[in-house]
């Protein structure tokens, strides 16, 4: 009887030489519940038969907050201590998620491909649910941040509700660079080895432990005044500075124009992504 | 498609390039540069690649509650055309339609970790076999009874053993409720009683409930006891569809040439432990033939190469008589000369002979095909050719009398007298 019942209502599907498939929402709608059971996988896993177990999710970037956060004040010792510390830690954290981001979703294709060479389903399911691990990884160290925030005496703005819309920002950086390179990782493997490094330099070239004033003068000395949006085709930049702007105001965002050229390239480079990742998904199989 | 067809298949053909080097330089960046290189200073040698057809226009169309079996040696193009159907793997040429939810079977256990516990196996299985929550909720009580593994529910899988995983596995694919179910030769693992078990689902869920299956195996009496439908493929090629019993029949008269020899120096699998590398069918003085006069003895040989050192491998023969069907199997494990039957493996290469018992073979054409295992494991390889060769009817004892003699061995056993009353 349950059959006839879906009989009725049953759809066609053609599986042609030439048919390709663009991302659509109905589909991962459809798979949600692998998209969670996924994230809950990666989650688990992870931290399974880890004496310090989901502590790991806090200690490792309250390591590098220290150790940046340190380095930093002693190089900007005019700024206060304090302040000057949660300012880095803040932008460290919003720093790593873009790497955890990037570096997880171009992985995670070839990390899976047992999967989606035995049964079907959207493989973009994977890079998404490795975002949503990153993202709960980032929830959890958020708690330094407010810790961090209540210890200096910070103060609370209005303009701290956008914050959310910046991390937003750094999902999409961090997912439409990721698809471009998990596509690329399928043929050549020597992905891997070049993300770390893209990682670590990038890292340098966004404020990250400096603020865009400090880079924007350095810069100066080096290349004509007109030049210097050159500075903002890195998506992150954009992204940095408005949480920045968000959790402590002031003069974080350098120039607004550039700001939003920062974001325009985030944009750019997820349409990118996502159109290179659907334009050889189909095939993923046979370069596994 | 007519009101009753559920799948239509149109001129389907999958092509693949293979690398004649194998894994191929060009496959790393800097491979690509180099070869850029070569091409600018134009001395591009000659592309090593090597187009393969796996499947060359095949169509055929299956109706709605059909269980249709799919025949073919290894290489037929079986499993890629469970790729095709099943979208893992796009086709080159050629559509097909098909109505209805679809689910794939290819492997038992997709996505299982071993670190995470049965309990989440399940969920997480189901999901990716294309289950929601709310239906592994509410199937959850039935899947963990199939499997038997109720006392085991929250240990991580990896401490389970070998059959106790497979059951589980299989037991979330059984349970599935899809109207048209693709299943890949995955029932060669387990024992017997739960391929029975498994069998037996799968009938049920077919007659009762009018759902569409299609079926790989090698074992046709499986086949023919599940399918009321075939389809047989050679080489990428379709060559017929009907009742299952006349296509195995048409398939086991289907041999290639005679020779009593088959070798395969084709490059391993990625990770593959173990390899066949040839079967030859030797006369009683040690030479390759494709007949046997059952005056003298016969022996076949096979080679096999260990890739990675290991305990627990097993090689199988099994004979098959091309009227008769299959007469027996045999394991190196049953009587290795040299022993234990946790042998270890080196690397290296391994030659076995095994003496035919032509005392009880019938005459008639034979096929003997190999596959190496783990039993209840894994399957390590299953030899591409099946080795075909004759036995010569002679001058042996039971020879003179075969006329009125039915069966598909003739084996001379003594009739011992053990009374008789003259009257």
């Amino acid at each position: 009887m349950t059959y006839l019942c879906n009989k009725l209502n049953q759809e066609k599907i053609i599986i042609d030489s030439n048919l390709s498939s663009f991302f659509s929402l109905k589909d991962v709608l459809k798979y949600k519940s692998l998209l969670n059971n996924l994230a809950k996988r990666d989650f688990l896993v992870r931290y399974k038969q880890a004496f310090a177990g989901i502590m790991w999710a806090l200690i490792k970037p309250l390591m590098n907050i220290l150790v940046f956060g340190y380095i930093a004040s002693k190089i900007n010792s005019s700024a206060d201590t304090a302040s000057n510390f949660v300012f880095v830690a803040s932008a460290m954290l919003l720093w790593q998620l873009f790497a955890n981001v990037f570096n997880d979703v171009s992985n995670s294709i070839i990390g899976n491909s047992n999967l989606f060479a035995k049964v079907y389903f959207p493989k973009i399911i994977i890079p998404l649910s490795s975002i949503l691990v990153c993202l709960v990884d980032f929830m959890i160290s958020l708690i330094i941040l407010i810790v961090l925030f209540i210890i200096s005496g910070q103060t609370i703005h209005w303009h701290m509700i956008l914050a959310p819309l910046f991390i937003i920002l750094t999902l999409i950086n961090g997912f439409g660079i990721g698809l471009y390179f998990a596509t690329i990782n399928v043929k050549y493997r020597d992905v891997k080895f070049i993300v770390p490094v893209i990682l670590q330099f990038g890292m340098y070239v966004t404020p990250v432990i400096f603020s865009s004033t400090f880079y924007m003068e350095k810069l100066s000395r080096f290349i004509p005044d007109w030049l210097l949006w050159l500075f903002y085709l890195n998506p992150m930049v954009g992204a940095i500075e408005g949480f920045k702007y968000s959790l402590f105001g002031g003069d974080a965002i350098y120039n607004f124009n550039y700001f939003i050229l920062s974001t325009t390239i985030s944009f750019l480079f997820l349409l990118i992504g996502v159109k290179y990742f659907y334009k050889f998904e189909r095939n993923f199989v046979d370069y596994i | 498609m007519s009101n009753n067809t559920v799948i239509k298949v149109e001129g389907l053909s999958k092509q693949y390039i293979l690398n004649k080097s194998g894994a191929s330089k060009s496959d790393t960046l800097y491979g690509n540069f180099l070869n850029g290189l070569r091409n600018v200073k134009n001395i591009a040698r000659k592309k090593e690649t090597e187009e393969f057809w796996a499947l060359k226009d095949v169509s055929f169309e299956i109706n709605q509650g059909d269980r249709v079996g799919i025949i073919g040696r290894n290489g037929a193009g079986k499993s890629t055309l469970l790729k095709i159907l099943s979208r893992i793997t796009p086709p080159t040429k050629g559509r097909i339609e098909y109505s209805g939810r679809m689910a794939s079977l290819l492997e038992v256990g997709t996505g299982f970790h071993g670190d995470l516990s049965g309990r989440e196996n399940i969920y997480l299985n189901g999901s990716i076999l294309g289950m929601n929550k709310f239906e592994i909720d509410r199937k959850f009580d039935e899947i963990v009874d199939f499997a038997e593994v109720e006392k085991f529910l929250d240990t991580p899988v990896k401490r389970y053993s070998s059959g106790m995983y497979v059951r589980l596995a299989f037991a979330v694919a059984a349970h599935l409720e899809p109207e048209i179910l693709i299943v890949d030769e995955v029932l060669a693992v387990g024992d017997a009683a739960f391929q029975d078990k498994c069998l037996g689902k799968m009938n049920e869920v077919s007659a009762k409930e009018g759902r569409t299956i299609l079926f790989v195996s090698h074992q046709m009496a499986v086949l023919s006891a599940l399918c009321n439908k075939s389809v047989l493929l050679e080489k990428g090629q379709f060559v017929g569809m009907g009742p299952t019993d006349k296509i195995i029949n048409t398939y086991l008269h289907r041999g290639e040439k005679n020779t009593g020899q088959n070798y395969d120096n084709s490059e391993p699998a990625n990770g593959a432990k173990l390899k066949i590398r040839s079967v030859r069918v030797l006369n009683h003085v040690q030479t390759t033939v494709s007949e046997i006069n059952n005056l003298y003895k016969g022996y076949v040989e096979v080679t096999f190469e260990v890739f990675e050192k290991g305990r627990g491998y097993d090689v199988s023969m099994e004979l098959k008589h091309m009227q008769y069907g299959s007469i027996f199997t045999t394991c190196l494990k049953d009587i290795d000369t040299e022993g234990n039957d946790n042998k270890v493996f080196e690397k290296g290469v391994y030659k076995y002979c095994i003496e035919l018992p032509l005392s009880f073979l019938r005459e008639g054409e034979y096929i003997v095909s190999f596959a190496a295992t783990i039993p209840k494991v894994e399957v390590l390889d299953v030899f591409n050719y099946d080795t075909l060769f004759s036995i010569l009817d002679s001058t042996s004892p039971v020879a003179k009398t075969t006329e009125g003699r039915y069966g598909a061995i003739l084996p001379v056993l003594e009739w011992k007298k053990m009374e008789s009353v003259i009257i």
